[in-house]
Order: structure tokens, then sequence, then C-alpha cells
């Protein structure tokens, strides 16, 4: 026993050692960074794809400023603690620029450390409004903005849902409560508010919550969270019997949802999101390379995608990777690729996001009412 | 609504106090908190999902359900009864006479590995429970309640009773409630300790297992942290029925189960996990060895 432990802790430190001298090359290097475990790294690994696809493409033309590219993960497990401290790793890794991170109560305590490095930040999918009202030059995003999808949800259940009574839901995250109380503002006296409360992400029993809400017979049951709690709460307001119409955000919109809740409860789920990338004709490359290495295309894989090709495309513009550099160019260049055109505002969001409601239909998605 | 409530609170108390009881035996017996006891449970809801569909490729889930049922619950509470076993010999029987620190830190290791080993081998992400049951099920009083509920209560009554009936009416539990006494005292009589400690850890794993299958398949969404919170819950309700305690266990799994529902529905859901722990504190202020614990006179 005691001279296999000696040769376990041998190994061990020979492990150690190989992997403290790892060569160094001359390579220009993308952090990306986003939940690769836990309960969301479904999204993380759709990230990874879309950046990696990016990447292989830009190396196969002989990379950027005559160097190779090379991306470094980071693991923030959707976790804001530790989305910091990723950050810094990736950073001491020499990163000259950052695609991620997926949540925004990640990406906000992150882009304080993106900020303080003075490289540039794009994140594909984090959509909550401080973000990008926080003063940071460096920090962009590709993706819409939570007022403007809370809005287009509210409008779809005033005009066309007509509804009466609501009950709102959130899971607490800067994200989920945040585009829940845009849903809020945005429906203003039009429906009445029965329940507004919050649960915890990563709970797996709702039904003490939807108990107290079937009682309050709303109309519509508004959620602002992450996939995984909305299947169950579909799943186990349909296993109390109650059969309202559900409406959640972006964050839900992914088949693991729909497996989740059954394909039975979640039909005819609302959900706010952007137009369906299908239909943008220069993605069509994209996503028959995706399909042909990954698989069914992620709901924010051509995002990382397109956000990985404006960071590079700002690098060559610029000629340096310096980050203050890139920066400027960032917010003054103009990119057109799978996401059509794409121009950056002074705070760094996406000038003109709109935002259309999507439904569940045989546990697919698909487009379903425009504003 | 009260009802409704009531059997939200039952089913989830139920599945506490089946994972309790593996904590609780622990200590009574070795003076133990048993940090990993939370990922057996997480191990047996993979297991569950792993042998279920191996049954459904084979085809036996079309030939018979119940069977197939039958066997998959069988085979999770075999498998994680090894991993128990498995666990006492190589981190804390080494360890018997170590100080009290040293086997908890092991604990502690236990859970760490076992966390990485399932994430390692099964993947980070969410796992899908095949839906076997529908969410059909029985409706009285303006109450639904899933078939799966109905599963979850009698199963974890039926299994607190027959080991309470084990403790108290067996050769094997007379052993088992002597060593926890005295292991010193009972080895003198003749009670072969090591296998009764082995005995405890097997069946603490077997009942976490049978905890683990049922809520897999309630919830239908399994991964590999699950074991960390419902471990933390359990623990909870051990030391609130009064640790070493079984009926204690027993006792404070649904109590525990109950408060969450009632404070979720009544007063806020965004505070579901404090009322646990809100709890606790309160109980342990009033009466420190928890509702049905004895204050015991430190061993000398």
């Amino acid at each position: 026993m005691r001279r296999f432990i000696i040769f376990l802790a041998v190994v061990l430190s020979l492990v150690v050692l190989f992997a403290g001298c790892k060569k160094k090359e001359d390579v220009i290097k993308v952090g990306i960074a986003g939940p690769m475990t836990g309960a969301q790294a479904k999204m993380g690994t759709d990230f990874k794809n879309g950046v990696t696809i990016a990447m292989e493409e830009w190396n196969a033309k002989g990379g950027v400023l005559g160097k190779k590219i090379e991306i470094i993960v980071g693991d923030d497990a959707a976790d804001p603690k530790q989305a910091v401290s990723v950050a810094n790793k990736v950073v001491n890794e020499g990163a000259v620029g950052i695609i991620g991170h997926f949540n925004s109560s990640c990406s906000i305590p992150a882009s304080d450390v993106y900020n303080r490095a003075g490289i540039p930040m794009i994140t594909p999918a984090s959509t909550n409004p401080q973000l990008t009202e926080r003063g940071y030059r460096g920090v962009f995003r590709v993706c819409g903005r939570d007022d403007q999808q809370g809005k287009v949800g509210a409008d779809f259940a005033k005009d066309k849902l007509k509804i009466k009574k609501v009950a709102i839901i959130h899971d607490k995250t800067t994200y989920g409560q945040g585009l829940a109380d845009e849903f809020k503002k945005h429906l203003g006296s039009a429906a009445e508010i029965v329940y507004y409360g919050g649960i915890t992400q990563g709970d797996k029993d709702f039904k003490t919550v939807l108990t107290s809400i079937k009682e309050k017979k709303p109309d519509l049951i508004y959620f602002g969270g992450i996939y995984p709690e909305t299947g169950l709460l579909v799943k186990q307001s349909r296993e109390i019997n109650m059969i309202v119409p559900f409406m959640s955000g972006d964050g839900s919109i992914d088949p693991k949802f729909v497996e989740i809740a059954g394909d039975k409860a979640a039909e005819g789920t609302y959900l706010t999101f952007s137009p369906d990338p299908k239909n943008i004709p220069a993605a069509k490359g994209f996503i028959e390379k995706y399909n042909g290495k990954f698989g069914e295309l992620g709901p924010y894989s051509i995002y990382a995608y397109e956000a990985m090709n404006i960071l590079l495309a700002a690098i060559k513009e610029s000629g340096t990777t310096d980050g203050k550099v890139v920066i400027e160019k960032l917010h003054s260049m103009e990119f057109s690729g799978a996401l059509g055109k794409v121009k950056f505002t002074e705070k760094g969001d996406v000038a003109g996001s709109p935002y259309v409601i999507w439904t569940t239909k045989n546990g697919k998605f698909e487009e379903y009412w425009k504003p | 609504m009260l009802l409704q409530q009531l059997i939200n609170g039952l089913t989830l108390g139920g599945v506490y106090a089946l994972i309790a009881l593996g904590y609780t035996m622990v200590y009574g017996i070795l003076e133990l908190i048993n940090f990993a006891h939370g990922e057996i449970y997480m191990l047996g809801a993979y297991l569950g999902i792993i042998f279920l569909g191996l049954f459904t490729v084979t085809g036996l889930t079309s030939v018979s359900l119940p069977l197939a049922l039958f066997l998959t619950i069988l085979l999770t509470i075999i498998v994680c009864s090894a991993y128990g076993f498995t666990m006492e010999k190589i981190a804390y029987k080494p360890l018997r006479n170590a100080p009290r620190l040293s086997p908890l830190i092991s604990a502690i290791g236990v859970s760490i590995f076992l966390q990485n080993y399932v994430m390692l081998t099964q993947g980070a992400t969410d796992k899908v429970f095949p839906q076997r049951f529908g969410d059909s099920g029985l409706q009285f009083l303006n109450v639904n309640m899933t078939y799966l509920q109905a599963l979850i209560i009698i199963v974890s009554g039926v299994l607190m009773l027959s080991l309470h009936l084990f403790i108290q009416k067996t050769r094997m539990g007379k052993a088992m409630r002597a060593t926890a006494q005295d292991k010193t005292m009972a080895s003198l009589v003749g009670i072969n300790v090591n296998s009764i400690i082995s005995a405890t850890f097997i069946i603490g794993a077997g009942l976490a297992a049978v905890a683990g299958i049922m809520v897999a398949s309630y919830y239908g969404l399994v991964n590999y942290y699950i074991g960390y919170i419902a471990g933390i819950k359990a623990f909870t309700a051990a030391v609130l029925g009064g640790i070493g305690n079984i009926p204690g266990a027993m006792l404070g799994g649904i109590i525990l189960g109950l408060v969450e529902s009632a404070g979720a529905a009544y007063i806020s859901s965004e505070y579901k996990d404090a009322y646990a722990f809100i709890i606790l504190i309160v109980i342990l202020l009033i009466k420190p060895a928890g509702i049905l614990g004895k204050t015991t006179e430190e061993k000398v």
C-alpha cells in the first residue's frame, strides 16, 4: 500500500512538471468564457463550438497579423464568484480579447477585470441592460438588451394575448430578475399582476409556488430565468393541473427545455428571442459547417461565432493587439457577417436589435409573432 | 390549497427523511458526519437512469414495465450499497482511531471525488430522466397528486417503518444499538463491530439510492451536484430530529419538508432554503440535542 502511494505521488508530480513546461509559441490568444460545466454547460459548449469554427476559419486563412489564433477556455460554471477568478486567469494568460460570458450576473463582475486590463470584451448572450450602462468603453454585446426584450414580451401579452391577470416569477439572478422587471414595467397597468416572486436557481421543487399561483387564476405566467428551471416550472404546473400558457426569455430557448418539460407540457410556450438565423442568407455557410461538426445549432452559437469574427476583424484593421486601439476600432467599424450588419453604439450595444416571439410546436421552436 | 401544499411538503419531507437516516445511522455508531452520503443519493439517481435506459434498449420495459422498474430499483440499491461499503473500507476504516477531524476531512474528500467522477464519466450537463408515468395522477378534493408523489410518500413510509422494526426487533438491530452505545463493550460481548459498521453503511446507502431514483423520476432532471444541497438539507433534518436518533431523522425530514413548503407558499418563495435553516437555529437554541435527541454525558 505504502509503495503504491509513493508511486502515485511520483506520477502526480511528474504530471505537474509536464504541465509546467509547455512550449511558448508566438500566437494571439483570445479568451472564451462561459459555463462549461454545471446546469448551463450546454450554453458554454455552444459558445466554444461557435468560436472554434471562427478560429479555424481565420487560421486557415493564415491567422491574424501573421500569427495563429488560439483560444483559452474559461469555465465560470454560471457562478459570479468563479467568473471573476476565471476572468483574472484568462487575462493573466495573455488574452487580447474576451468572448463571453453567458450569464449577465457573470459578465458584469467579470467586466471589471477586463476593463482594468484594458482589453475588449464581447458577450454573445448577456442581455441585462446594466452591463453596458456602466461606462466601460471596452464592453460590447452582439445580442439585444432585456429592456428591448421585456418590451416585446409585454406588447405581445397586451396586444395579441390580451391578458387580464399575469403571474411573474424570476430566478433572483441579474438576468432573470432584470428581465422580469422589464416585462412588468412595460406591461404597466394593462394587466393585473396577481403574483410576483422569486425562486432559487438549481432548486427542483416549485410545486408550492405554483400551487399558490394556481389559486390566483392568471391568464399567463411569465418567467425570467434559464431553461432548467423553465422546464421544471412548466412540467410541474401541468402536474398540478394548471393549464396556463408560459412566457419566458432567450435563456429558455433551448432543446433541453422541451426535453425537461416534455413535448406535451412545453407545447405553446412563448419565448422572446432574436429572429431565426436560418432566415439570414449570410449565416447559411456557418450553420452547415456547425451542423456537420457539432450537430444541432445552439441558440447562441452563431452569436459567439460572430463575436469572434468581429473581434478578429477589429484586430486585423487595427494592425495591433493593443487593447485601447482595438476597442476604438470596434466602436468605429461596421461589420457585416453571419448576423447581417452589426454596428456598435457608444455604449457598446448593437444598434437596433429586434426581438420577436417564438413558440414551441411539436417539441420544436419556431418564429410566431413580430411586433 | 392547504391539502395540496401538505402533499407537496410530505413528498419533499419523505425524501429528506430517507437521506437523513443514512446520516443519523452512521453518526449514531461512528460519531462521524458522512458528508459523502449526499453523493450516494446522486449516484442512485444516475444509476436509475442508466439501468432504466439499459432495460429500454434491451426491450424489457415494453415487455413488463413493473418488472423493469423493480429490477432498476434492486440493481441500483445493490450498486449503491457497494459504493457505501467500499467508501467505509477505503476512506473511514483506516482512520477509525485517528482524531475525529481526520475522517471528517476524508468524508469531504470522498464527496469531491464522487462528484467529479460522475461529472467526468457522465458529462457536466443535466440528464433527463425518461418519463414513464405520464403526468396523470389521482384527483380528489380539488387536489392533484401524481402517482409518483403517492409512490414517494408510500415507499418512504414503508422503508422507514421497516428500518425501525429492523433496528428494534432483530438480532442485527440489537447489535447495532449496542455498537452505537459503546463499541468496545459491544466487541467484548462478541459483536463483530466491523461488520456492524459495514452493515450500517450498506443500509444507509441503500436508502439513499431509493431516494435518488424516486427524486430523479419525480423531477425528471439529474446532475452531478444534486447530492450537495440534498445532503445539506438531509443533514439539517438529522440534526433537527436529534442526530444519532433514527425516529428523529424521520421526524426531522418530514418537518423540514413541511416547513419549506409552507414557508414558500404562505410567506415568500424567495427564501425557501432559508426556512429550513431558521427552524434549525431555533431548535438548536431551545433544545440543542434536537427534537428527539437525548442529552448524553460526554463519554469518558
